[in-house]
């Protein structure tokens, strides 16, 4: 009896982890491969541990040497949910390396597909939120409503996934809006509007709901900042940080950032309720005041240029591209994506949770492992 | 000649029983789920009837388990247990009095509910543990600590079950006992044939809410299904099930559907089944409604975890304990 005992006592002294369970890269709950051991005692998770890098292509290292425009094509393949975002900051490098001034009409047109895909980014989020919690319905539901969003991105873009709206200079023609395209823009805002304001209603008012998402895998805004998170992440912990401000081409629009103060799935979903509703008020406005004039600045001549950055504000928080240009191509990329910090923070999101809410408590940040891999593994066979 | 027209009348249940639980997951799926949800849905023959047929005829994978042919045997055993208490519901084997009686479906529903655990601890399926990745390298956290199986998780979440997730059930099957004074089912129906339904008194509409709560978690369907929560462990104890395994799995489902509406019909509307008798079309009536109402709550529900278990189920108890109460007014 003592002996066990002492051996009990040993175990709190050296703070031994009763199991562990681990899951993933493959698991139906993961829309994205990755790993996640979790420390747990009676199903309660005392740690956690989460592991991604197996799904890195490389997309930096191919870049090096292409040509700035096959590059920068190269950038949307990154990731299918925020592909605009990547090849527009991408094109914003090599304007600001190499001055181009892009003409205000494109400007507003690039904006409107950044929204339009913040839009579906969020629901997105929020369907295999639902999906996770369970709630199929709803999940489901939330696919419809993004349909709407889904076309008006495929009449614009021609596709609907890698629109490749933003070129050097501008954006392509194809995604000029003429005056049918402005209509079912405007139809399409009013019909997301009604749906979310409804979905978001259903939501908030339903207590299984509620009870399941309060209070699950809460972030302090200290840690938060500590641990650098961006974006919806970020303001769910009530820091009112939002990039767009700080962006010149958002100048002419009127939006609020969205905050939330419990650092919760509940806050993470509410703050992209709300982005969305705000979206829809950006899109109105670039539509109503969308200037006239050419879609494209085509008198820039190439040189070469230092390592140039960029940030923007993307769904899912702070993206960073870099390179420089030399003979026409591509050199020294560097592409950071918010989800890195994002995902690392949710290691501590876990703990305390119950098994059942780690998925949740680690999707809350809204991860894009596909972005993420950015790392190269070399290994070196002759040592 | 009365004891070949039981035999016929036994097997002619049971076969009109098996042949309904092959349509029920359908019905759930197709007409209630999807029209929810908005959405096409299965073919109503899909996920009942075809699917045990498609599993039938596909390749024996042998299962990641210590024990792969227990393992493989539990569906059956299943399977068995539920088909032994429809088997004693039915009026003509009211003779076999020790097993026509509420503590022999006790047991046996016990049985159901206890097999989940013995496959959590006998599956050891390839998503959690056997997965080939380099956890332990340098820079792990905790490498020491001992690593269990996602199933492993599942058998401790069916031992809860088995000791307060399913006791809302066996307490609303009391309220007809409290009412007949008897335990052997052919009392409670010849009760119910000189009273009337229990389902008509105030003890009997709490006891059939809480009978159907109990009916929800015994079947492990949203939002009572933390036992096999995607979000997790996946399909839990039922992981390593494949070909015939899997088609016997979705047949004890069906199955267990059928027999647990049954049991109702017969505990509080005095209704066993029985195909000779034309009332057993409230029994039928019952078998369908139940899953329909099921599928509609399932539909609305997210999993929940046991912060919300268990307020649900001591709310159940406490609703049936009230009913056996309201059984002595």
């Amino acid at each position: 009896m003592d002996e066990d005992n002492q051996k009990t006592n040993e175990k709190v002294d050296r703070k031994v982890i009763e199991t562990e369970i681990s899951m993933g890269p493959v698991h139906p709950a993961a829309l994205e491969p990755y790993r996640v051991r979790l420390f747990v005692e009676d199903e309660i998770i005392k740690d956690a541990e989460i592991t991604v890098g197996v799904n890195h292509r490389g997309v930096e290292r191919i870049m090096e040497g292409l040509p700035v425009e096959k590059a920068n094509s190269l950038t949307e393949k990154i990731c299918g949910i925020c592909s605009n975002s990547h090849i527009w900051n991408s094109c914003m490098v090599a304007e600001k390396a190499l001055n181009i001034e892009v003409p205000e009409r494109a400007q507003y047109i690039r904006i409107i597909m950044e929204e339009l895909e913040r839009m579906h980014s969020h629901m997105l989020y929020l369907a295999h939120g639902c999906e996770v919690l369970g709630h199929e319905t709803l999940s489901m539901r939330m696919f419809y409503i993004r349909e709407t969003v889904m076309e008006l991105l495929r009449m614009i873009g021609g596709n609907r996934v890698q629109y490749g709206a933003p070129i050097i200079g501008g954006v392509r023609p194809r995604c000029e809006l003429d005056e049918m395209r402005i209509q079912k823009l405007k139809e399409g805002m009013d019909t997301v509007e009604e749906k979310m304001t409804e979905f978001a209603d259903r939501f908030v008012s339903d207590p299984m709901i509620m009870s399941r998402i309060t209070g699950i895998g809460t972030l302090s805004q200290k840690d938060a900042i500590k641990l650098g998170t961006s974006g919806p992440t970020l303001r769910a912990t009530g820091v009112e940080k939002d990039l767009r401000r700080d962006m010149t081409v958002y100048d002419p629009f009127e939006f609020d950032v969205i905050t939330q103060d419990d650092g919760d799935v509940k806050s993470n979903l509410l703050v992209r309720v709300f982005e969305i509703l705000e979206s829809v008020k950006i899109i109105r406005q670039a539509v109503a005041g969308l200037p006239e004039g050419k879609i494209t600045n085509r008198s820039w001549e190439m040189q070469d240029a230092p390592i140039t950055k960029s940030y923007i504000e993307v769904p899912r928080g702070t993206l960073y591209h870099s390179y420089a240009l030399q003979d026409g191509r591509v050199r020294h990329s560097v592409i950071r994506t918010p989800s890195i910090t994002n995902i690392g923070a949710m290691q501590y999101a876990c703990i305390g949770q119950h098994v059942t809410d780690a998925q949740l408590s680690i999707v809350q940040c809204d991860p894009c492992f596909t972005c993420t891999d950015r790392a190269v593994k070399i290994i070196r066979l002759d040592k | 000649m009365t004891v070949i027209n039981s035999v016929i009348a036994v097997i002619g249940t049971f076969l009109v029983a098996f042949f309904i639980a092959l349509w029920l997951p359908g019905l759930e799926r197709k007409f209630v789920q999807a029209r929810i949800q908005q959405r096409v849905g299965p073919p109503v023959s899909s996920p009942g009837f075809m699917a045990p047929i498609k599993f039938f005829f596909k390749e024996t994978i042998k299962p990641e388990s210590p024990m792969p042919r227990l393992y493989n045997a539990l569906p059956i055993i299943s399977i068995l247990s539920v088909a032994f208490i429809l088997l004693f519901m039915m009026p003509q084997m009211y003779t076999f009095a020790a097993f026509a009686g509420l503590i022999a479906v006790v047991g046996l529903l016990k049985i159901e509910e206890v097999i989940y655990m013995f496959m959590g601890s006998l599956s050891k399926s390839v998503l959690s543990l056997k997965m080939p990745f380099p956890d332990i390298v340098k820079g792990a956290k905790h490498p020491d600590a001992p690593r269990s199986f996602l199933e492993e998780l599942s058998t401790k979440r069916a031992f809860r079950m088995i000791a307060f997730g399913s006791f809302p059930l066996y307490i609303a099957l009391f309220v007809p006992v409290v009412m007949a004074k008897s335990l052997y089912l052919s009392d409670i129906v010849a009760y119910q044939q000189v009273h009337g339904p229990v389902l008509f008194t105030l003890a009997g509409v709490l006891g059939a809410v809480v009978f159907f709560v109990g009916y929800m978690v015994l079947l492990n369907e949203y939002p009572f299904s933390i036992l096999k929560a995607k979000a997790d462990v996946i399909e839990g104890p039922l992981l390593e099930y494949a070909s015939k395994s899997r088609a016997y799995v979705y047949i004890s489902r069906g199955f267990l559907m059928v027999v647990l509406a049954s049991l109702f019909s017969t505990l509080f509307l005095g209704i066993p089944p029985n195909i000779f008798d034309w009332h057993s079309i409230v029994t039928l009536i019952v078998v369908l409604v139940f899953p329909v109402i099921m599928a509609a709550v399932s539909a609305f529900s997210p999993i929940f975890t046991y912060r919300q278990f268990y307020p649900v189920v001591l709310g159940s108890s406490i609703l049936g304990v009230l009913a056996i109460v309201a059984t002595f007014i």
